[in-house]
């Protein structure tokens, strides 16, 4: 091939080469080009979005319990920092704030080539100082951003919640959220975020050279709405106190025992109360101990006081994630059923008088083979004592388990008429078993043991022989896991079955309002920035159990001789005027081996026309009579309206 | 006296020959485009760079007007010498301080020597050297063969620089030398079944130097980044994105020159003046500058394979040959890159890039091709292409 032949294929295979970048060149600029210039007109925009101040919170009365300000902070916008500024930027700006220049250069790093970042709030002096010094400081900006005061410090923390920044999980759940703006993370300030955060405000501006060449009409953040709370922040106030108080008593108690060689297992620290009203559901105090400052997350908190926080579990709110054997608070329940259904009585059990449904409290309930390998004496341990006959009435107030005993086994004799799961399906009615809805955060849901939940825990038990078991081995190869005994203890709050105070305190309600089943509140309005009403978050009554008049009216009076003369009389005895109006139920929970027993009590007043439920457990805090009662009795004393006397020991009863 | 004497009869004894204007003039204007485009891409900071580009401008035209007039056959016998002094330069380069992670620079002072641009053009004449017969009565641009032996050694003559080169590292030159090195051979007779076989070992030692992980990761990365896009959008991924919506942008006649509000008025193309400098002819000029830009080049190469085709000697059609491939491929490469067909890669665009080694080096081998003009055949249009 001769020299210019292979010159010329070489100039074919250029312009070759020119004409594929001429087609790409076209197809880039002709055909998509308008495409392309109209995305990248935005891009030319920078977009810097203002925090709106976020909504209030009140309580019932109006009392303000959170509110924001704004606060100076120092902002450097990288699009105003020429490069060979950083350095020396970064010395003084560390320097004027007192934080470590690397770190404040790190921060620098992870914001965007035309990145903001906050640096830190500051006190209004400080700002002032920097302001001064602005023309050295490329790139530096005072700007006010919002943040959060917490008026009422550790007090209604668990209602309230607290603020963080979003993790991963929030922002798969929310992509547009700013990485920066802080949102709920707990409580109200969680439930209620999308009323409380507001709009934020856009301001939209082009640079060149650090200097600011055009600026689009800046939209203004919109404040988030305000939300009033059913909660009684003087009620919240005396309920905390009244806790602590409960724990010491506790301590105190478990003290002197220990002198007179007694077994105790723990140190009482951990308690909740909440306080209801029965007719709407509106919850006025919830409580849970230990508890935290939200103002603590407002300035960031060092991983070390989290977790401590965390260890003691000061960040889970007991009334509604803790869950307890509700014990013989529950016996309200089992005197309802048995009334409502007439439940049968057992046949042919020494003790048991089924024509007068009268039982001989004396300690013991020997029972007649059941075939199912329960035990077949029954000794109760709380009332050892022989107190004679009792008709359900006398049983209430003693807390007689015999009786209660007697009467889930009179329905196990009789399940193939009255059906086996005639108490639970009631419990279930009552909100037991499922959480109750309540516009707060982490709420559990309990359990109430049933055949077919026992039946379905074996199975999953021999399906994953690796997990830690829930049932005794001996229960898998008997021919159903559940027993009468289950029933028994079950009728007495006992075995497997938990619940949370919340779900106590709204079984009451439904007894003591007539039936009516409502989700409970903790926020009554939502209102915006002028007061106008945007949400009202009342709870319409979802269901009616029929419990008849006479029913309801008897539970009352019972639950009011369990004060005037039963378990909680002592710990009632100087309640003070209208101590005939009040009422209530001890519990003593069996929380297992080596563990101390969970103190309940669970109040209810005026007897005549309820208008407060309140249910207060001491966790491990030992007898509900000794322990829990006198805490009830001194919040139900404020609720009453007569003085609280001090919280002091009451005496050892179920 | 001896050296006046050395000089006139290494000056180009001119004849009736006048230099090629139309490469000439069509060098100047790129040249003034580039700085035109420099400046628009980096005006928010000053004339700067703008500047600096000149002084390489005004040292890059006084390089071409001093080639020139050399008589290109009197680097023949340079070539050892030439070739000694580049190799020492590309190792000692290895052992400078690193900037930007790469060891491509020996600082100076006043500006940083890049090694490897100048080792181009050496490569070039070492290698038109090496392919053009010595002795005269052999040298008639019929056609004839290439041994493989000669092949070989022509293959090694490029190899040892492109390896220093690979270890700074800037695969984007190597690759140079390899487009430079297979042009050369197949003008110089290599046969059908040569070529072929030499494309399978170019392949071949391509996945070679993938597998055994010669790359370095960002090498990988940029490789990747072309066939997806959206990978790395900090990175590499973001230059390509920006570079192509700027272009993409400036439409069928641009935004207009200087103006205001384009991407490269904010500075949104990272390493807009050096390597991205395209982006803003295309932005400002649109398709109609990008076209015309192509053309300018288009007629550059024209011009390059003119001379080779009128070159007095072998030697001369192949540097000249030389010329118009590496021309091309920093085209191709370039241009291919910031439209998004081909991997970011650090070419930069002849005579428009920022960069004053690259912009002295693509002068110098003009001149030297100008010389290879106005030397050739006293009787033209025995070989011509035109």
């Amino acid at each position: 091939m001769r020299f210019a032949v292979r010159l010329s294929v070489l100039g074919f295979i250029f312009v070759g080469l020119f004409s594929v970048l001429g087609l790409r060149l076209w197809f880039l600029q002709v055909a998509e080009g308008p495409a392309i210039a109209r995305a990248t007109e935005e891009q030319t925009w920078i977009q810097k979005s203002t925090h709106a101040l976020r909504g209030d919170i009140r309580d019932r009365n109006g009392t303000l319990l959170v509110t924001s300000q704004f606060v100076p902070a120092v902002v450097v916008d990288r699009t105003f920092v020429q490069p060979e500024q950083r350095e020396g930027l970064v010395q003084q700006l560390s320097a004027l704030l007192g934080i470590d220049p690397g770190e404040l250069d790190q921060m620098y790093e992870d914001a965007n080539v035309n990145g903001r970042f906050q640096v830190k709030t500051v006190e209004p002096q400080a700002a002032y100082l920097i302001n001064e010094r602005l023309d050295d400081l490329p790139g530096v900006e005072i700007v006010k951003i919002p943040e959060r005061v917490y008026l009422t410090g550790p007090t209604l923390a668990h209602v309230i919640g607290h603020l963080g920044l979003p993790n991963a999980a929030d922002l798969e759940e929310n992509p547009d959220l700013p990485p920066d703006v802080r949102i709920g993370k707990i409580g109200v300030e969680n439930v209620y975020e999308d009323y409380l955060k507001g709009t934020s405000g856009l301001q939209e501006y082009r640079v060149r050279g650090g200097e600011i060449i055009a600026q689009r009409p800046p939209v203004e953040p919109e404040s988030g709405n305000s939300l009033e709370l059913t909660i009684d922040l003087d009620l919240q106030e005396v309920v905390e106190l009244a806790l602590e108080e409960g724990i010491a008593l506790s301590n105190s108690v478990k003290e002197a025992g220990r002198a007179d060689g007694q077994e105790f297992f723990s140190e009482t620290k951990n308690a909740a109360a909440v306080v209801i009203d029965p007719n709407t559901f509106e919850v006025l105090s919830i409580s849970s101990v230990p508890d935290f400052d939200p103002q603590q997350f407002v300035t960031g908190i060092d991983e070390e006081t989290f977790a401590q926080l965390n260890e003691t579990r000061a960040f889970n709110n007991l009334a509604v994630s803790g869950l307890y054997p509700p014990a013989s608070t529950f016996k309200a329940i089992t005197y309802t059923v048995a009334e409502q259904e007439n439940l049968p009585f057992p046949s042919d059990i020494e003790g048991v008088n089924a024509a007068d449904r009268l039982i001989h409290c004396d300690g013991t309930l020997e029972l007649p083979n059941l075939e199912d390998g329960s035990p077949q004496v029954k000794d109760d341990w709380y009332e050892p004592a022989n107190i004679g006959w009792r008709d359900i009435h006398g049983a209430l107030e003693q807390s007689c388990n015999i009786y209660f005993w007697s009467v889930a086994l009179g329905t196990w004799q009789n399940r193939e008429t009255v059906g086996e799961n005639i108490i639970q399906d009631w419990a279930k009615d009552l909100g037991y078993g499922s959480a109750t809805g309540i516009d707060l955060t982490n709420e559990v849901g309990g359990v109430v043991p049933t055949r077919e939940l026992f039946e379905e825990w074996a199975q999953y038990q021999i399906d994953n022989p690796d997990e830690p078991p829930r049932l005794d081995r001996s229960r898998l190869e008997a021919g159903s896991p559940f027993f009468g005994g289950d029933l028994m203890d079950f009728a007495i709050g006992q075995g497997s079955f938990t619940a949370t105070p919340l779900q106590v305190a709204t079984s009451y309600a439904i007894l003591a309002n007539g039936g009516q089943v409502m989700e409970p509140r903790v926020v009554s309005r939502v209102v915006d920035t002028e007061g106008n009403l945007v949400r009202s978050v009342n709870s319409p009554v979802l269901e009616t159990i029929p419990i008849s008049a006479t029913v309801r009216r008897s539970l009352l009076t019972d639950l009011g001789r369990v004060v005037t003369n039963g378990t909680a009389r002592a710990a009632f005895e100087d309640f003070g005027e209208g101590l005939d109006r009040v009422g209530g139920k001890t519990g003593t929970g069996q929380a297992g081996s080596n563990r101390d027993d969970h103190a309940w009590f669970v109040g209810v007043a005026p007897l005549d026309d309820p208008q407060y439920i309140v249910a207060v457990v001491i966790e491990e805090g030992g007898s509900g009579g000794r322990i829990a009662a006198p805490v009830a009795r001194h919040i139900m004393q404020y609720l009453m309206g007569n003085e609280p006397t001090p919280i002091v020991e009451g005496e050892d009863t179920d | 006296m001896t050296l006046l004497n050395r000089v006139r009869e290494v000056a180009v004894q001119r004849r009736d020959n006048r230099s090629d204007w139309i490469l000439f003039g069509t060098m100047l204007t790129l040249s003034g485009l580039g700085l035109l485009m420099i400046y628009s891409a980096t005006r928010s900071s000053g004339t700067f760079s703008m500047e600096r580009q000149m002084i390489f401008v005004a040292a890059g035209l006084i390089i071409f007007v001093l080639a020139s007039n050399i008589d290109y056959r009197e680097y023949r016998s340079m070539v050892p010498l030439a070739s000694g002094v580049i190799l020492a330069l590309l190792v000692a380069v290895l052992f400078f301080p690193a900037i930007e992670n790469v060891n491509r620079w020996i600082p100076l002072g006043f500006f940083n020597l890049q090694p490897a641009e100048f080792a181009k053009v050496v490569v070039i004449v070492a290698l038109a050297s090496l392919l053009a017969p010595r002795n005269p009565a052999r040298d008639e641009l019929g056609p004839r063969s290439l041994s493989w032996a000669k092949i070989g050694q022509a293959a090694l003559l490029v190899a040892i620089p492109g390896y220093l080169i690979l270890r700074e590292p800037d695969l984007g030159t190597t690759l140079v030398f390899g487009f430079i090195f297979l042009t050369m051979v197949f003008v110089s007779g290599a046969t059908w079944r040569q070529m072929v076989t030499l494309l399978t070992a170019v392949v071949l030692g391509s996945i070679a130097v993938l597998r055994l992980g010669l790359l370095s990761e960002y090498q990988i990365l940029r490789l990747q980044a072309l066939l997806d896009q959206d990978l790395d959008p900090q990175g590499v991924g973001y230059q390509l994105i920006q570079s192509k919506n700027a272009i993409g942008s400036g439409q069928l006649f641009g935004k207009g020159l200087l103006e205001d509000g384009t991407l490269t008025a904010f500075e949104y193309v990272p390493e807009q003046q050096t390597d991205f400098i395209f982006t803003a002819v295309g932005e400002q000029l649109g398709f109609v500058g990008g076209v015309l830009v192509l053309a300018a080049f288009a007629v550059l190469v024209w011009r390059l394979l003119v001379i080779a085709a009128n070159a007095r000697d072998r030697f001369g059609a192949l540097i000249a040959v030389g010329v118009a491939a590496m021309m091309m491929f920093h085209v191709v490469v370039n241009i291919g890159m910031t439209i998004g067909i081909m991997p970011v890669t650090g070419l930069p665009l002849p005579f428009l890039s920022q960069g004053g080694s690259f912009y002295m080096s693509m002068t110098l081998s003009l001149g030297i091709v100008n010389s290879v003009w106005l030397m050739r055949t006293p009787v033209p249009g025995e070989n011509q292409l035109t």
